[in-house]
């Protein structure tokens, strides 16, 4: 069963001249079996027709001489017909007496007069029935009919040399025309099958040779002759266009999503900016009032310190969020603090409870992109905390395992809904409707070659993403 | 296919021959009918057309020459009339040696003689008659001289008949079927005209080559040219005897005993036909 599978891995291009050389194979062997067989009735035929001939001329002949046991007169017949007859065919004719003794024949030494016929018998066959067996020589039987009666036996060695020379000179000449004529026509289809399908090929490679993106076949290549194959390529670049479009269309929200999380970041952030700000005005109208006292100038010079630090931090963060060129750079545990910093606002503002614990170190990190990993974290506690509502609880976990980096965000919403864990989980085409925000995580988790996975214990949601660490020199 | 009809119309042929001759005898107001048997010239067309001509000639009449199948259908037609004059064997001329009178004989390599020969096969070891005892055997016609009477009284020598010698003894009628009989395997032996396998043996070698001559018998009259005794003094009968003996002094007669290899045809004395005669009466006797 092996030959099957290997021949269904053939290139169609070629399955199918093979199938077309098969099928001139069969044809051939089918027209050669039908000539020979023909050819093996027409010598039969002939065969019988001399064997009647032959016998029926003999009997009319030699009628009264063997009536009449007349040795001499039987011989001379046969021995006449034999010498008259130029073709050579008949090697040995026998008549014997009713009583099966032999009365003479062509060669009186091999079938001496007075012997018993039925040595001679033995593969006889009557004419009607003789036919080509591969037998140099043939025999023939008959009874021999005088008046309407049978006095006699007429027994007949054919010899059919010739035609078994014949036979197989028509055989090897058949076996040699119907195999040239067979691999030429299997050449020839060959030929005009592979230009039929080159079409068929290019557009094979064009799908299979580059790696996941379909490259549009050339204007030029489209064969305009064939309408069925020239409307399939069409539709074929068409549909190469359709899958870079989209292809672009989604590396485009990617881009946006990250401006997209933190717009969603943005109400909370804005509070986390206005609230210092109040104090630090404050502070300002203290030093403006009591200038002249030292003490109360310092003390609220370092409250406008602190709030302008921790103004900055949350700038640097949101900076360090939407900074393009951060590409290259690897993960830290600070960029944990960061996402904290961004993300504790948006907990204080539905008054969640955040459980945030980050074990692993910066060895638990080795090889990861900070970017993708901030968008991961960032995208499932923003949608952990959506879905958490006022009051829930949202946490964040990190830890290290062996060669991988394991990170569980936990819930206390409702779950995720159908949709979500399609576009959370699986790569099949997006939904209509609903944000891209999930899907981006699967697509940023896959191409970082780790996992994800979805939990719902209890009225807690987990969702754990598990990233390979790479080796340091490979990142 | 085609071979095999024309074995059709040989066999036809063979069958019908003895018929032949009838059809031409029943034709013409009336030639002069002079018999031969295929015992001895065996229906050579180029022999017999030169021997009536040159006949027709010399006796300046037209000749039919007819044909038989034994001695005692030409004996038959002889003395019944129904034919003038035969050319037959010393052995039947002595067994109607008073209704029948000598025209001539041949004369063949110098003398009025011939022999009898036994013939066998080329690779056969007999070297006599007594060495094929118990086989088959072809004799010529029952009423031929040297195609039966000689060896059949050579074995009444012995006290024996052919029959109870030989297995199986067949008659030919015709010398060249002896051989061809013997040659072709049919019987072992044969009793043969040494004259016919001497000429058959410059016609037709492959033939005779076939067979070996074991036994040559002593010098015997050679067959002669009869007619009916009471006839003699007819001209028609006289032309035909000065015709025969005038053969050697004719181009026409000249062409037709050197086609016949004979030298001449004489006038002959019973006396000649002695030998045949003694051989007659070891039969009879025996």
């Amino acid at each position: 069963m092996r030959p099957l599978p290997r021949f269904r891995n053939l290139p169609v291009t070629l399955r199918v001249p093979l199938v077309m050389a098969g099928l001139m194979i069969l044809l051939g062997f089918l027209a050669s079996q039908s000539v020979l067989s023909a050819l093996g009735r027409v010598q039969d035929a002939r065969l019988s027709e001399t064997a009647r001939l032959h016998v029926e001329g003999l009997s009319v002949a030699l009628g009264p001489s063997v009536l009449r046991q007349d040795v001499w007169e039987v011989y001379d017949i046969l021995d006449r017909a034999r010498s008259a007859y130029d073709g050579q065919r008949l090697l040995l004719s026998i008549v014997a007496d009713e009583r099966g003794r032999i009365l003479a024949a062509t060669d009186p030494r091999r079938a001496p007069v007075g012997e018993e016929v039925a040595g001679f018998e033995a593969g006889a066959v009557p004419p009607d029935a003789v036919r080509m067996t591969g037998d140099p020589v043939l025999r023939v039987a008959a009874p021999l009919l005088f008046q309407g009666r049978q006095i006699g036996q007429i027994v007949t060695e054919l010899d059919v040399t010739d035609l078994l020379a014949e036979r197989r000179n028509v055989s090897i000449w058949l076996l040699f025309g119907n195999a040239a004529a067979t691999a030429l026509l299997a050449f020839g289809g060959w030929l005009a099958v592979a230009r039929i399908l080159r079409p068929v090929g290019a557009l094979v490679s064009a799908m299979d040779d580059s790696k996941g993106a379909p490259r549009p076949i050339a204007e030029t290549d489209i064969p305009r002759g064939d309408p069925g194959l020239s409307r399939l390529i069409s539709t074929y670049n068409r549909m190469t266009t359709a899958v870079e479009s989209r292809a672009e269309a989604e590396r485009r929200l990617a881009e946006r999503e990250r401006f997209v999380s933190l717009g969603r970041l943005s109400s909370s952030l804005a509070h986390e900016v206005n609230n210092p700000l109040g104090g630090l005005l404050n502070a300002a109208d203290t030093i403006l009032s009591y200038s002249d006292r030292p003490e109360v100038v310092r003390q609220s010079a370092e409250l406008m310190q602190r709030g302008l630090s921790h103004l900055r931090d949350v700038t640097r963060a949101i900076l360090d969020e939407n900074r393009l060129d951060r590409a290259g750079q690897e993960l830290r545990p600070e960029d944990y603090e960061d996402l904290k910093l961004l993300f504790e606002p948006e907990v204080a503002s539905r008054a969640q409870r955040l459980h945030w614990n980050v074990e692993a170190g910066l060895a638990g990190m080795i090889g990861l992109p900070a970017a993708p990993v901030r968008q991961i974290v960032l995208n499932l506690l923003l949608n952990a905390g959506a879905a958490a509502g006022q009051h829930g609880q949202v946490g964040l976990n990190v830890t290290a395992g062996e060669g991988q980096l394991l990170i569980e965000i936990t819930d206390t919403g409702p779950g995720l809904g159908q949709a979500d864990l399609g576009r959370l989980l699986a790569s099949g085409p997006l939904p209509p409707g609903g944000g891209v925000g999930l899907r981006l995580v699967h697509d940023l988790v896959s191409k970082l070659e780790g996992e994800v996975h979805h939990d719902r214990v209890g009225d807690k949601t987990y969702i754990r993403v598990t990233l390979p660490l790479k080796d340091a020199s490979h990142a | 296919m085609k071979s095999t009809r024309r074995a059709v119309l040989m066999g036809l042929a063979a069958v019908a021959a003895p018929f032949v001759a009838a059809r031409s005898w029943a034709q013409g107001p009336a030639p002069f009918r002079f018999a031969l048997t295929p015992v001895f010239l065996d229906n050579d067309a180029a022999v017999i057309s030169a021997l009536r001509a040159a006949l027709a000639e010399g006796m300046g009449q037209d000749i039919e020459l007819v044909q038989r199948r034994t001695y005692q259908e030409i004996s038959g037609a002889l003395l019944d009339g129904s034919v003038d004059a035969a050319w037959t064997c010393g052995y039947p001329y002595l067994q109607h040696k008073a209704e029948l009178s000598l025209l001539g004989v041949p004369v063949w390599r110098g003398q009025p003689l011939y022999q009898s020969y036994l013939i066998v096969a080329e690779d056969d070891p007999a070297t006599a008659l007594p060495d094929l005892r118990g086989g088959t055997h072809a004799f010529s016609d029952p009423d031929s001289n040297s195609g039966f009477l000689v060896t059949a009284s050579d074995l009444a020598r012995g006290g024996k008949t052919p029959d109870q010698f030989f297995s199986r003894v067949i008659f030919t009628y015709g010398h060249r079927n002896v051989v061809r009989s013997v040659a072709g395997g049919l019987t072992r032996s044969g009793s043969v005209d040494g004259y016919v396998w001497e000429a058959l043996s410059s016609a037709e070698p492959d033939l005779t080559a076939r067979t070996k001559v074991i036994v040559r018998s002593e010098w015997l009259g050679f067959p002669p040219m009869v007619a009916r005794a009471d006839r003699m003094d007819e001209p028609s009968v006289m032309a035909c005897k000065a015709a025969l003996l005038g053969l050697s002094a004719t181009a026409q007669g000249r062409e037709a005993l050197k086609l016949l290899s004979l030298d001449a045809i004489e006038p002959a004395e019973d006396a000649l036909f002695d030998g045949i005669a003694a051989r007659m009466a070891v039969l009879s006797g025996g």
